[in-house]
């Protein structure tokens, strides 16, 4: 509206605005507040897409929608609230998924500037990759709790949005959610796990028995023996129906593949699965007797010693702010037994359910089984509402933090239009002030692009360590190139000889996909060319081939050749200190108070359980975040250690992500003094 | 001051239902169930339901106080609809509280909303004292000293805010307030001969601290000697700040698009006037060209900006700034100035 009156804009500003057309990425809690800040500003040919519907946990904050909008469209609702706030305006809304072939570089083409407003890193990559392809430029946002952050990514000119590595996530070893937890967050990792195993989709590596191939269970003289033993003498136990697993990799190891079958053979009986997984599972586990020696060993459970529960569970089962019994928890994991199981029983053929937080008797039965199994282990217990947080990569979110953030980004892309690129850099939104006392922060510099980046640089290439022993076409394909590397429909050739290893024409390379790397010839040293048409992205893979050893991820990529190096100098640990000298260090030139990072306090800010600390993904909308301001390009002194470029990541694995908040002045003297503070963009060191 | 820390010290004793910890879900899950119970009880007076007073609105609604009181004695304009979407286009000339009442009603069902349209100037310290936190928008200096004055009295804490375009700043007036605050810190764990590892640990801290009156922002001179340096360094907002509230004692108006260039040059000669320090040139037209009506984005900034002070205010968690706010539109820098203390 301000555009179409006269004298409120500045003359050229209102034209631009006028005749301007803009998309937005996502109508969540940042796009909500962006659209109406476009409609209202007298932005009039807006296109808005989301592929999500309305939850009522999003109604704190995404203002567009009301109670009566549950379940409709974010694209469509938002577009039609929108449209009352300034009927001149011109909204297509697509109720979509931006990664569709339907959004290709032509249509991004059309927009003077994109609005990115997403909550998960993939889409956001793909909308990057998009913006650059087309030579549109893109206002990336994102929020966590607090904390906002708005960038302008133009090509040629800033940082893509894939030039700085973002922060890996924790895994967690198989060994330890199986054999030997410590924390709540390995048991809640177990009983997502069990529910697989019992009614989701089954993955071989989300097993849930004790594991006897664990190297620390092996005593070096007698292990072989000791193993055998137990190995038979579980082979007898005839309840649980044991079988071997004839695999090549894991001599010795029992795998329960058949865990879902003996539970509903069992006809879901509570008392029967209470036992297996809570008693005879945990006596299994004590007889791996090396495991115990340094630490505390569990106490298994029998449900016949469980004391009696006063109330109904209908009753103490809504308390989810309080931590429930031991008692209370297996009268829990009773009840939804039966609600699963039923539900389990009545799919179609082949159907699983799907574990969804949301989803009353799956978050129940989670939090019940992750109690227990703390129990057992001496872990300390959470209540639902915590283990929802931690199991449901719930981010917190609100609507002052969206408003904020989504108004800087309006702000930014005025100073887009009329290319103002050096008003153009990135802001971040605070709960406290920096040194300068700020708490919405400009950064004081333009970070250039990443010469060695995988997505802008001119050619670009990565160095794939990989166990090509182990690693088929298909884990290429679907955790490489697709989860890990982001593409949408890659087509890769091997480059010295010209052959196809993987088409995105359908059926043309199937029968590759259950091949080796190795066994396709893709060996150390092979140049891969991967082609994504879609995003118009060709990446060169170089393989170099390794061993894995058990517990290791099966591949890493390495975005940058400068970066291969021993992976023990980068302790997650001792990068702590690090990271707060660093902070101290913004807080000079103007950029961050490091305490309120994403990272914010344990208390406020849950675990999230995620798949990269950057942009933390959630199923709820506004999202996302970042790592402090410019973690790898501030004008700090070199410091000896990098920050790691690879993305490592397990195939499938459960994964989950600590942040640490980074406040104290511990000294670490490995650390070069600072000599100088300053605010000049000269003192930048580019760390790649 | 530091104390002893008491979390659960007056948490309102009630029980949150199932329909609003579902609700508030996201937000319960970052500042805690207690806070949730806090503003579940508090009565908010928002005055002057410009764009800015929308935004304020919407997101104290959203929190799940217990009751907003909207207040106005303007009717809507035209140029409402450059930021104030809680009016529909139709409303235009009819009260702007009153007009505001049903969507604002729509965003939270649970909130206990109603309209006010008496002049500001015939409420009385009865009025005020009703509310926990009062917000004032785009009244002229003598009535907000004059509330503030109340406030202070009356012990409800005290908002000011404005926008003009895109140039927003906030003082708060909260008397004295406590509030807790996490002070995180490192613990070595690893032991001496071992690499270093570090553990976090969060303590909650309880706080007091001293607020100044509005007053204090009237009597601070921009042009002191020792204050030069710090509005080199932060940027010309606090003058443009001075040179806006004097336009508005002088003109008993805001500067107006329809009569943009004129008040350009009104502008310019306060400014002139004020400051003789280089900080004008920073004050060029292009500067005072973004200062007309109120600009969607930047509202949404300094409405989202106050909103969450207020709810600071309100859970009695994290520290409020203290206490001058400025959004600076050229940078996107929001920084706060403390003034009249010490």
């Amino acid at each position: 509206m301000a555009a179409s009156i006269d004298g409120i804009l500045p003359k050229t500003l209102q034209e631009l605005v006028k005749s301007s057309k803009v998309l937005v990425v996502g109508a969540g809690g940042i796009g909500c507040e962006v659209l109406k800040n476009l409609v209202l500003s007298g932005f009039l040919d807006i296109e808005i897409i989301d592929l999500d519907t309305i939850d009522l946990s999003n109604l704190n904050r995404q203002f567009l929608f009301h109670r009566e909008h549950v379940g409709k469209s974010k694209a469509n609702v938002a577009r039609e609230s929108a449209l009352s706030f300034n009927p001149d305006s011109k909204i297509i809304a697509h109720h979509d998924s931006v990664t569709s072939a339907k959004y290709g570089v032509n249509f991004f083409k059309k927009f003077n500037v994109v609005l990115s407003a997403l909550d998960n890193r993939a889409a956001r990559n793909h909308v990057n990759r998009m913006c650059l392809n087309a030579d549109v430029p893109l206002i990336e946002s994102g929020t966590s709790g607090y904390n906002g952050q708005v960038e302008i990514i133009k090509r040629g000119l800033t940082q893509c949005y894939e030039c700085t590595p973002k922060e890996k996530q924790r895994s967690f070893p198989g060994c330890t959610i199986r054999n030997t937890p410590s924390e709540p967050i390995h048991c809640i990792v177990w009983a997502k796990h069990l529910f697989n195993q019992l009614f989701g989709e089954s993955l071989e590596d989300e097993d849930i028995s004790p594991d006897s191939a664990d190297p620390e269970a092996q005593d070096k003289n007698e292990g072989d023996a000791n193993e055998k033993e137990a190995n038979e003498k579980e082979a007898t136990e005839g309840e649980a129906k044991e079988q071997k697993k004839e695999d090549k990799q894991d001599d010795g190891n029992i795998v329960r593949i058949n865990t879902r079958q003996w539970a509903k053979d069992c006809e879901y009986d509570p008392t029967k699965l209470f036992n297996k997984f809570f008693n005879e599972d945990i006596n299994y586990l004590l007889r791996m007797s090396n495991l115990w020696e340094s630490r505390k060993a569990p106490t298994p459970i029998e449900w016949s010693s469980l004391q009696p529960v006063e109330g109904e569970v209908s009753e103490y089962g809504k308390q989810h702010h309080r931590i429930w019994s031991i008692g209370e928890c297996s009268q829990i994991f009773a009840n939804t037994l039966k609600d699963l199981s039923s539900a389990f029983l009545n799919l179609e053929g082949d159907d699983t359910l799907v574990w969804d937080k949301d989803d009353q008797p799956a978050m129940d039965f989670v939090s019940a089984c992750a109690n227990i199994r703390s129990h057992i282990f001496d872990i300390e217990k959470k209540s639902r509402f915590e283990i929802k947080s931690m199991a449901g990569n719930i981010i917190p979110a609100i609507a002052t933090t969206n408003a904020i953030t989504a108004g800087l980004s309006v702000m930014r892309a005025f100073n887009v239009l009329q290319s103002k690129w050096k008003q153009c850099n990135s802001v971040y939104a605070r709960l406290r002030t920096n040194g300068r006392n700020q708490f919405l922060v400009p950064d004081t510099f333009f970070p250039p692009p990443n010469p060695n980046c995988y997505v802008c640089a001119s050619d670009p290439a990565i160095i794939l360590k990989v166990d090509t022993k182990r690693i088929t076409i298909k884990d290429l394909r679907d955790e490489i190139l697709i989860k890990t590397l982001n593409m949408v429909d890659p087509d890769v050739t091997v480059d010295r000889t010209g052959s196809i290893l993987l088409s995105s024409e359908e059926g043309e390379t199937t029968e590759n996909e259950g091949k080796l790397l190795s066994e396709m010839n893709v060996v150390d040293g092979v140049i891969l060319e991967c082609d994504d048409f879609h995003q118009n992205y060709k990446l060169r893979i170089i393989i170099n081939h390794f061993d894995a050893d058990r517990e290791d991820n099966l591949f890493e990529v390495v975005a940058d050749k400068s970066q291969l190096q021993p992976k023990d100098e980068i302790k997650e640990a001792e990068d702590k200190p690090v990271e707060e000298k660093r902070s101290r260090k913004r807080s000079a030139n103007g950029n961050d108070s490091p305490d309120d990072g994403p990272s914010t306090s344990k208390r406020s800010r849950p675990d999230p359980e995620e798949d990269d600390c950057m942009v933390i993904e959630d199923d709820d909308d506004d999202v996302v975040i970042t790592s402090p301001p410019d973690n790898d390009s501030d004008p700090s002194p070199p410091s000896p250690k990098k920050p790691e470029t690879g993305c490592k990541r397990k195939a499938s694995t459960d994964i989950t992500e600590i942040l640490d908040s980074s406040d104290e002045d511990d000294d670490d003297n490995t650390q070069p003094k600072k000599t100088k503070l300053d605010d000049t963009p000269s003192d930048v060191i580019n760390i790649d | 001051m530091v104390m002893e820390v008491d979390l659960t010290e007056n948490v309102p004793s009630i029980e949150l239902t199932e329909a609003e910890s579902e609700l508030y879900d996201r937000q319960i899950r970052l500042w805690g169930l207690e806070s949730q119970k806090r503003l579940r009880t508090a009565k908010i007076l928002i005055s002057g339901l410009n764009g800015l007073g929308a935004e304020i609105t919407k997101n104290i609604i959203l929190s799940g106080v217990s009751l907003v009181k909207l207040h106005d004695d303007k009717l809507v304009t035209e140029e409402d609809f450059s930021s104030q979407f809680l009016v529909p286009r139709e409303s235009l000339t009819t009260n702007r509280a009153q007009a505001s009442l049903e969507r604002a009603r729509d965003l939270n069902p649970m909130v206990d909303i109603s309209a006010d349209t008496e002049p500001l100037k015939n409420k009385t310290s009865e009025f005020f004292g009703q509310f926990d936190v009062v917000v004032v928008n785009g009244q002229s200096n003598e009535e907000l000293l004059r509330i503030d004055t109340i406030c202070r009295e009356k012990g409800v804490k005290f908002y000011a805010s404005d926008v003009w375009g895109t140039f927003g700043f906030f003082f708060a007036g909260l008397q004295t307030h406590r509030y807790v605050e996490d002070e995180i810190k490192y613990k070595l764990i690893s032991k001496p001969k071992e690499k270093p590892k570090y553990e976090t640990v969060s303590k909650p801290v309880q706080h007091e601290v001293e607020y100044p009156a509005y007053s204090s922002w009237l009597n601070f001179n921009i042009n002191a000697a020792g204050y030069q340096r710090k509005l080199k360094r932060n940027g010309p907002g606090i003058v443009l700040l001075r040179i806006l509230q004097k336009f508005r004692i002088i003109h008993k108006r805001d500067p107006s698009y329809k009569t943009r260039e004129q008040d350009l040059t009104k502008l310019q000669v306060i400014r002139d006037e004020l400051i003789s320090s280089p900080t004008a040139t920073d004050l060029n037209e292009q500067v005072l060209g973004m200062l007309f009506a109120q600009i969607s984005p930047a509202v949404a900034i300094v409405g989202g900006v106050v909103a969450q002070e207020v709810i600071k205010v309100i859970t009695k968690v994290e520290a409020p700034h203290r206490n001058l706010f400025i959004f600076d539109p050229n940078t996107c820098a929001g920084y706060v100035e403390t003034i009249g203390v010490n």
